[in-house]
């Protein structure tokens, strides 16, 4: 099944049988993508929406300069740019981080959903307002947190993304992004990127090393980074 | 409507800088962080001074008896 990771754990949205079994069938194509290859660029017309099976992925934007900000990181069970169906044209790139697989859904079939099925579209609305969601607290870490409180917000979201997708026991997760594009998720250089992460290590909060993560103390990692996961929507007895 | 304090404050407490691999990392206050070259960071430095001290005849002529 292609879909089970999509607004697992989310509050209040569980997919029932039948919403499963339309989204399943909404599928049109299954495509293996290397790491680092644009799926879609700003300006460009789609005709469909992916949803991110396995890996990483990421919405940037380019300065004039062609120096990249990472906007957006995607994980399984993302419905990467559901907002290209209203939209039809996005404002910014997407890009594997990693080796990725995803699902392709038309948006001929999105429209079906629409008209059909009322309740599997207000999950699917859902499911970009929680992209909103994480967009609002990407604007308040850049703002307001320092170096280190960057760092520690970032990773603290994404280990609660990834316990929601199955994929972190909210102690280990595989990451697979490496520190320059932490810097460029955190607005940081790489050589500050380096510095934070010894600090956290040394702090003996989390340790990142290969892609992969270890977050030796959750507790005092998001209060480091003043995360606090609500924006997430979690089911907060499924982790 | 609740009137918040806005989060963007005048700064009491300094940045801390630090080298680190060749160059100055600029941690706070607040949300600064910033990497500079030695030659900029050093002319950031001067440039701070100076303006400081300006601000500090800028508070003295408004009130020659402030304490700066």
């Amino acid at each position: 099944m292609f879909t089970e990771r999509f607004l697992r754990h989310r509050r209040g949205v569980y997919l029932d049988g039948e919403e499963r079994a339309r989204l399943e069938a909404a599928i049109t194509e299954i495509k293996t993508l290397p790491a680092r290859q644009n799926v879609s660029v700003a300006g460009e017309e789609l005709n469909h929406s992916i949803l991110l099976i396995e890996g990483f992925m990421s919405r940037y934007l380019d300065d004039r300069n062609g120096l990249r900000q990472l906007v957006a990181i995607h994980v399984p069970g993302d419905f990467v740019d559901l907002h290209a169906f209203p939209l039809k044209v996005l404002d910014h790139d997407v890009a594997t981080m990693t080796a990725a697989t995803v699902a392709v859904v038309p948006h001929s079939e999105l429209e079906d959903i629409a008209s059909s099925l009322p309740k599997l579209t207000r999950k699917l609305w859902f499911s970009t307002l929680i992209d909103a969601a994480i967009h609002r607290a990407w604007l308040f870490r850049l703002g307001r947190l320092d170096a280190v409180g960057r760092v520690a917000h970032f990773i603290s979201e994404t280990n609660v993304r990834l316990m929601s997708a199955g994929l972190s026991d909210g102690k280990r997760f595989a990451l697979g992004l490496i520190q320059p594009d932490l810097a460029e998720i955190c607005g940081l250089t790489n050589v500050h990127i380096n510095r934070v992460l010894r600090q956290l290590r040394e702090e003996r909060l989390c340790v990142f090393r290969s892609s992969l993560v270890d977050v030796l103390d959750p507790e005092k990692l998001a209060a480091r980074g003043q995360f606090n996961p609500d924006y997430l929507y979690i089911d907060s007895e499924s982790n | 409507m609740t009137n918040f304090p806005s989060a963007t404050q005048t700064q009491t407490k300094p940045g801390v800088a630090n080298a680190e691999g060749g160059l100055v990392v600029l941690d706070g206050p607040d949300g600064v962080a910033v990497t500079m070259t030695p030659d900029a960071a050093k002319k950031t430095g001067t440039s701070l001074i100076t303006a400081a001290e300006l601000a500090k005849e800028q508070i003295v002529a408004r009130d020659p008896e402030a304490d700066v």
